[in-house]
This record gives structure tokens, sequence and C-alpha cells, in this order.
């Protein structure tokens, strides 16, 4: 952090005051002028809101993409298609048992098995052809969705949360302020700041995972130097059927995520290997933290979008990734 | 990846008439072509050959890109979208209120420009970075620009896009029959087939084959690599552009379905099934691919499948060329020729690996 | 230093350094070339001798100070633009294009220096840089096997065509990079015979463990040893010297 400010003290001064005016828009109660320039505080609060909750299923099926990326160089275009499929193994799952808990383990474990299958008979027998790997997941893919459309049909399926997860939960955010001076509070859905939070404790699991644990320092090292870690005797494909597994596995997880707050339909799957696509690429391939930045980025963009110019919200989110391919084509927080 | 190996790099030709030259089979193919007219009926000819041929270019771009520069762009299908569009919107439409209804001289070439100039840009960016890199910012951009069509009103007229959009009247001929039809589209099809063939010994296509091979050795030759790159993207644009135009006048309309992600990776696919190492691939993968989309309906409804399964079918097909045979139909005609040649003795493949 | 005494030197590197991380492979390295002059690099594996071509040829920039190229700062230049300027070089190991014929090897070199190089027009029979080109296989005798793929070569013919294409265009100076390695007695006598044979006006510096051929072709001697510039003198100051001896030359003769 202090080498970064010391480094790029122009950079570190604009994160400052932009995260002081985002501070101050969320917790100040407006002024007339604001609120006539940009609308309601409700409105843009429930944008910024949105957007960091996307942001944090953008992180959940990005970080599984960048983490096989990252170690093994395998580029599994398939991911979307395990998204989707691991959304509705969980609807199945949820509406049979009626414990929306258990979708959870269940996409995981079924999208981790087909994640061993795809290591195991696709991409250990065209190890560093990272070119023919995007192909045959492309194919993949398309025979995956075709399956899905004939299994599922074209309908939107929604995961429906518990009871008490259901229903919007007091914030402290003040919105307005009523005539009679009493403060009036946002109502935000309960069930997606229970989703942020729990992929926020993901993504710290994952990044203590890495940095921290025996097996975290294995897999860095193999990003780093394959042929050393082989060299030293770990059992190299082991871990890389483990990271792959747990990469699809949280593919199919944050499909649940997804049926829940969104919905799942045919087509969702491009739509979320795309996100992920940009969120690394913005991001920075095989980097946890800067698919935490990129996936913020990315879903915080998509959700202003959508409010502010509801035209134009694809194209806001393409010109972050094409400043930052201009910029730093190896990613915000990518190695060079 | 076997599909760039660098053996594939042509000589330059220096020996004299080109004419005794071209192989026969080429002959037997081009005079085939020219009498299929009164071979086929309006359906095959409009349908399946013009269509093949519109594909064929549109991937001929990507195979000139990905075959000689080593850059896979699945932004191709965008390119021949822009101008397509740009036909419908400077030209004429049924949409009058966007269409300009200018001359099909000022619209053509101006449409052909436009996607240039963009292709330019699609390729300024993906040329930052490399690999793999490549499909994924290209696929990005191709997602971008068909969200953006599809949400902008006042130039792309949104979901519905543009339909009645006819090719223009010239000589007085109706070019949207089936045989004009077919005679255009032959004719810039084989224009292009035979331009990307003289360029690939051009010093243009040879110093990009070099780029793909080892772009290192290429700069200290003195050559700027990134430019290079850019203009192979400019240059391949102009096939994909005027493929995206005919493509526009066969089905007389364009909307953001035509450039949609699942078109974008067909052209991929058209690609790669055919082969990237010579122009004729494009066309063997865009008919393969144009005869399985017409006839899959009944194979499959044969087979007690519903008709709608026919991108299971091409899935497959693609998996299992981009399995066993990474190069393609090409590939698999060259393995089946190198196996007829086989020394019988050592049982040895013939040609040079 | 004014701007006429820098003009004077072909190549000048003033305090070049470059690290990858925290290993400096070259630390300070200053010295100048006069145009014309024949210069041998020596060190052991790892003193940092590719490294320094790499930084001049911009193949990879130097972490800091200056290159100069006949006066021009060339150092934030891309490696096409150096190369443009007169500026050639060969690799250690070779790296030709395996799927081309030898003529079109060189005559890609050839046009890589002139203008055309986005021509989509082929070459006529008469183009002149194809006849340019065959001179240039003449020079460096690979003209009868001027269709072969390179793929078809012997090691010693690939190292005579990296020579060819280092010699395309108008050079003004080249850098070899151990274009002995691997040659037969007989191939090194005909290298030395080309390097020897070379225009007065190009200069070079040439990497080279064996002694034989590097002090024969040249008429000044730079030694490295760690990333520094160790020693500099004639080739036969240098044969004398007893701490090149001890630290160099014992080593290479056993």
């Amino acid at each position: 952090m202090r080498r970064f400010a010391s480094r790029h003290p122009w950079w570190s001064a604009i994160i400052v005051v932009v995260a002081f005016i985002l501070l101050w828009m969320m917790f100040a109660v407006w002024p007339e002028w604001l609120s006539d320039l940009i609308g309601s505080k409700k409105l843009f609060l429930n944008a910024l809101f949105n957007g960091i909750t996307l942001g944090g299923l953008y992180f959940l099926v990005a970080s599984g993409f960048t983490l096989i990326f990252g170690l093994m160089r395998n580029v599994n275009l398939a991911h979307g298609s395990l998204y989707l499929l691991g959304g509705y193994v969980g609807y199945f799952v949820a509406s049979w048992t009626g414990y929306w808990l258990l979708a959870f383990p269940a996409a995981f474990i079924v999208m981790a098995l087909l994640g061993l299958l795809f290591q195991y008979f696709v991409f250990r027998r065209m190890e560093g052809e990272d070119l023919r790997q995007t192909l045959v997941t492309i194919g993949i893919s398309i025979v995956v969705a075709d399956l899905m459309l004939w299994s599922f049909g074209g309908d939107f399926y929604n995961i429906n949360p518990p009871e008490w997860l259901s229903g919007p939960m007091d914030t402290f955010f003040i919105t307005a302020v009523k005539s009679s001076g009493d403060y009036v509070f946002l109502r935000y859905p309960m069930v997606r700041v229970v989703i942020f939070a729990a992929s926020v404790v993901i993504g710290l699991a994952m990044w203590i995972a890495l940095n921290r644990t025996r097996i975290g320092m294995l897999i860095r090292a193999g990003v780093d130097d394959r042929d050393m870690l082989s060299a030293t005797g770990v059992r190299i494909q082991l871990v890389f059927l483990g990271v792959f597994a747990f990469g699809a596995g949280l593919a199919g997880a944050a499909g649940v995520v997804g049926g829940t707050f969104q919905s799942l339909a045919p087509g969702e799957d491009t739509r979320f290997l795309l996100a992920s696509l940009v969120v690394v690429i913005v991001g920075g391939m095989g980097s946890i933290p800067g698919t935490a930045i990129g996936a913020l980025l990315v879903g915080v963009a998509e959700q202003f979008g959508s409010v502010y110019f509801p035209t134009y919200a694809v194209v806001l989110t393409f010109l972050i990734m094409v400043a930052v391919l201009a910029f730093r084509p190896q990613g915000i927080m990518g190695r060079s | 990846m076997a599909l760039f190996e660098p053996h594939n790099i042509s000589r330059i030709d220096r020996s004299p008439g080109w004419i005794e030259r071209i192989p026969g089979p080429y002959w037997a193919l081009a005079i085939l072509l020219l009498i299929m007219p009164s071979l086929a009926s309006d359906f095959v000819l409009f349908q399946i050959f013009g269509w093949s041929f519109i594909l064929g270019m549109i991937a001929l771009s990507l195979m000139f890109l990905a075959g000689y520069g080593g850059m896979v762009s699945v932004a191709q299908m965008s390119v021949a979208g822009i101008a397509g569009y740009m036909v419908a919107i400077f030209g004429e439409s049924a949409i009058d209120q966007i269409s300009m209804g200018w001359p099909w001289f000022v619209a053509i070439p101006l449409g052909i420009l436009i996607a240039a100039i963009l292709a330019t840009c699609v390729g300024w960016l993906a040329v930052r970075t490399e690999g793999i890199y490549t499909i994924m910012i290209t696929l990005a951009i191709a997602a971008a620009f068909f969200y953006f069509c599809r949400q902008n009103y006042t130039v792309f007229n949104g979901f519905s896009g543009f339909n009645g959009v006819l090719p223009p009247e010239l000589f007085g001929v109706d070019w949207r029959t089936a045989v004009p039809f077919y005679y255009l589209c032959l004719f810039w099809a084989a224009l292009y087939f035979l331009v990307v063939l003289y360029v690939s010994r051009s010093p243009f296509g040879l110093a990009l084959q070099g780029v793909r091979d080892n772009p290192r050795r290429m700069a200290a030759l003195g050559y700027n690599v990134t430019a290079h790159r850019v203009a192979a993207y400019t240059a391949a644009s102009i096939p994909a552009a005027t493929g995206g135009i005919l493509l526009t006048w066969q089905s007389a309309q364009i909307s953001p379905g035509t450039i949609s992600i699942g078109p974008a990776i067909d052209i991929l696919v058209v690609a790669i099934v055919g082969g990237l190492r010579h122009p004729i691939g494009p066309f063997i993968g865009a008919f393969v691919y144009v005869l399985l989309k017409t006839f899959a309906v009944d194979f499959l409804t044969s087979l007690g499948l519903s008709g709608e399964r026919f991108q299971l079918i091409i899935g497959l097909g693609f998996l299992v060329i981009v399995f066993w045979s990474p190069d393609g139909v090409l590939g698999l005609w060259e393995k089946f020729r190198n196996w007829q040649k086989r020394d019988p003795l050592r049982g040895q493949e013939g040609g040079i690996e | 230093m004014t701007p006429s005494t820098a003009t004077e030197s072909a190549l000048e590197l003033r305090n070049v350094s470059k690290s990858f991380g925290a290993l400096a492979a070259l630390s300070d390295i200053t010295f100048s070339v006069r145009p014309g002059e024949r210069r041998a690099v020596l060190g052991s594996n790892g003193a940092g001798k590719t490294t320094l071509f790499n930084c001049i040829t911009g193949d990879f920039p130097p972490t800091s100070g200056n290159i100069r190229f006949f006066g021009e700062d060339v150092t934030d230049f891309a490696p096409y633009e150096r190369i443009r300027r007169g500026l050639r070089r060969t690799y250690q190991i070779s790296l030709l294009f395996a799927g081309l014929s030898v003529a079109d090897n060189v005559y890609l070199a050839c046009r890589g220096v002139s203008r055309g190089r986005f021509s989509f027009i082929r070459p006529r029979r008469n183009d002149v840089l194809l006849q340019s080109a065959e001179e240039l296989m003449h020079t460096v005798r690979i003209d009868g096997v001027r269709d072969h793929l390179v793929s078809e070569l012997s090691y010693g013919q690939q190292r005579q065509l990296e020579i060819a294409m280092a010699l395309a265009g108008a050079p003004r100076f080249i850098l070899f990079d151990e274009p002995a390695a691997g040659l037969s007695p007989t191939e090194r006598a005909e290298l030395v015979n080309i390097l020897t044979g070379l225009p007065a006006h190009i200069g070079f510096i040439i990497i080279e463990h064996d002694m034989d051929v590097a002090l024969r072709v040249s008429d000044y001697v730079t030694m490295m040893h760690n990333g520094r510039v160790f020693k500099e003198g004639k080739p036969a100051e240098i044969e004398e010297d007893e701490e090149v001896q001890s630290l160099y030359l014992g080593g290479a003769h056993g």
C-alpha cells in the first residue's frame, strides 16, 4: 500500500479523492442541487449497492476462471456453462429438498466433479496448447448450452431464498429527510447483503489460503515455475485437479447465487463468461485481488450505467476494458 | 500449437508461366462452379452456394489473420456486420427515418471504409496482447458491439435492425434473384481467394507469417511488428466487410441477431473446421457448415430428435475436429495424402515435417 | 562531452545497467566503438555479453544508462528503428524462419531494411532486393542451397545464413553473437575470411569463445566479468595480461 502511494502519487491522490466523494455521497444527506442533478439519493444508493453485490457475484464466477488460468494456463471458455449448469442443479436441489442452503454444496460438488472430468479428459491432454484448449472449450460450451436448452427449455428459473432471507432489511443509510424531520433509511434486500458478505468471506479465505498455507504456497510456486514445482516431487497433477475442481465448483455455487439474485435462462452462460473475461482482463489474469477490483469496477459500472445511461450500460463496461488495455495491457494488478 | 506450424510459409515464386502451374483440380472446380447454375436449383444456388461463399469470405478474413498472422480474432463477424449496417444506414432500407438513401456507389465504399477503420481500432486494441488474450478481447469487443447495436435506436434501430436492404438494380439485373446473386457471390469469393493467395507471397504476407513465427526476429530485421499486425486487421476487414454487405442483401435485413456471439463463434467454427493453412479452408468449412445447417433438421428428425438440436451437431462436429484434426478438413486431407504417399518399405510419411 | 566527439563513435554506451529483478546482469557499462572498428567482447558464461547485445538492439531496454548510435540517442528506440539506422545482429541460437527457403529468409532480411515492407505486390524477377539477396548468399557461400528450406540446412549453413541476414541492406554496425560456436575448423576458417573481408566502413562487435577467431578478426578487446567491463586493450595486451589469463584464458584452455 505504502509502496503504491510513493510510486504513483497522482493515482493515489485520485483514488483517495474518489473514495472520499463516494463516502460523502453514501452518508451525507444530499443537498437539493445534487438530487436535482443526478436524481434521488435512493436511486444512487441502490445502484451503488446493486453494483457492489453484482460485483460480488462476478467475483465468485471470475475468481475460479482466473485461478485456473493463473495456475495452469488453462483457458476454460466453458466456465460460463459451469455457472449456468450449477445454477440449474441448485435450482432443482433447492426445490426438491426445500432447503436453499443445500443448493450451494450440491452445485459446488456436481460442478467440481465435472471440472475434474474436464481437467482429466480434456486439459491434461493438451497442456500448453492454449489455443486448442480455447477451441475445445468453445466446442464444449456450444454442446453444453444446447443440452441445457434441451433439458431445461428456454424458461426463466428463479431460485427463491428462504423466508428468513427474503424481504428487505433496514440499513443505516439515510436516503431523505421527511418534512417532520424524521430520517428515511434505505431498505435493501437482505439476501443480497448476505450473499455479498459470503463472497467477501470466500475471497478473503482464498487469499489467505493462497498466501498463508502450505498448499497455497505450492499453488503460487506452481504459478511462478511449474518445472521447479514438479521437480520438487509435488504431485502437480493432483494440485491441478484440486484447483480445477475448486474453480469449477465456485462457478457452480455462483450459479446458485445468480439464480437467486437474477434468473437462470439460456444465454446467461455467455453473459457470465463475457463478464468473467472482462473482469479478468481489467483486473489482471491470475490475480485474486485484481479479480476483486475488476469485478467491483465492472459490477458498479454496469449498474450505474443501467440507472444513469440505460442505453449504453454495456458500452461503459467496454470502455473500462479499453482504457485498461490501452494504458495497462496486463490488467490493473497483472504482472507484465 | 499445430495450427500455426511454420512450415506452410510459402516460397516466393519466380518461375514463369503461372497459368501452367495452376493444378488440374482447380480448373475442374472453377469450371464446375461456373456452370453450376445449369445444374442446381435456385434454392441451392441462393441458399447453399450463396451463403457458403459469403460465410467463406468472412471466415477467409479470419483465416488470413489466424493462419498467416497467428491472431485468432472472433470480431470478424462484427466487422462484417458494421459494413452491412452502414450500407443499410447510408443506402436504402425499409426504415426510412434512419436510412439516408444515398446511392450505392457512395454507400458501399463508405460502409467498407468504416468497417476497415473500426477493424483497425479492434486490431490496435487486440495486438496489445498476444495469443489467447486476443480471443478473449475480440470476444468481448464482439459482445459489446452486439449489445450496443441492440440498445441503440437512433442509429442502429435497436432490436429489430433494418429490413428491406436490397442490392442496387445495376445493369437492369435484380441481383437478389438466384443466378445473378450466385455469380455475384462467386465473383467476390473467388477474387478474395485469389488475392489472399497472391498476398500470402507478397512482402506483406511473408512478413506477416514471419511475425507469426518469430516476432522478435522480425523486429531485429527492421520490421515494425505491431504495425504489421494492425495492418493485417485492416487488410482482413475488406473481405469480411464485403461478405457482410452480401449477407445483408441475401437476407434483405441486418439486425443484432446477425452479429451476436453465436454467429461470431460460428465464423471461428467455420474457419477452424475448414482449416487455417490455406485460403480454400474457410470455403470448405463454410460449405460443410451451410450443408449441416440446411439439412441437419431432416437428419435429426430422421434420428427421432428435434430439429432444434442443430447446435448440438455443430458443437460435436467442431469438438471432433479440434480434438483429432486441429488443421480441420484440410488437415484430414493432407493426412490422407501423406498416407497414400507413404513409403511402403519404411512406413514413413511423405512430406516435410 | 561535445556533440562532435559523440558523433565520432559508431556506438557509444554510457553507464548502461540492466537488472532482472534483483539480479544485476549489467552494471555501469561504458565504452565506445569507432566506425569501422572491430571489437571482440570476451568473458565467461554469465558475464552479461548477450544481455549487452540485447540492450544495444533494444530487445530488452536497459534499466538505466544511454546508448548512442552514430551520435543519435537510441536508448528509447524500438528495435526495428535501430535496425533501420544500420544496426544489425546475429543470434547465438539461430532464429531463422525454418519453413522458408534460404532465399526467402535473406529476402525478408533485405526487405526489412528497405521500403515496401507493406507491399501487397509480389516481387518481380528482376527486383533489386532479390538481386541483392542473391549477392548476399554468394558472399557467405550458401547460394548452392538457395532453394532449400532452412530446416533442411546443416548447422554450419544456418550460421552462415544468419550472417547473410545480418549483412542485408546497408549495415553500418553489426553485433555477432558467437558466430563460430559449433562450427568445424574449415567452417571457422571460412567465417574468419568472411568477417575480415567485410567492407572497411562496417564496424562490429563479436562475442566469441574461440580465442583464435576472436583475436584474428578484432583490433580491440573488451573483457567482461560479472556484468562489468573488466579490461580493455589490444588483442596482444589482453593475451599477455595475467589477470585475464588467470580468470578466463586459464579456465578456457584447461
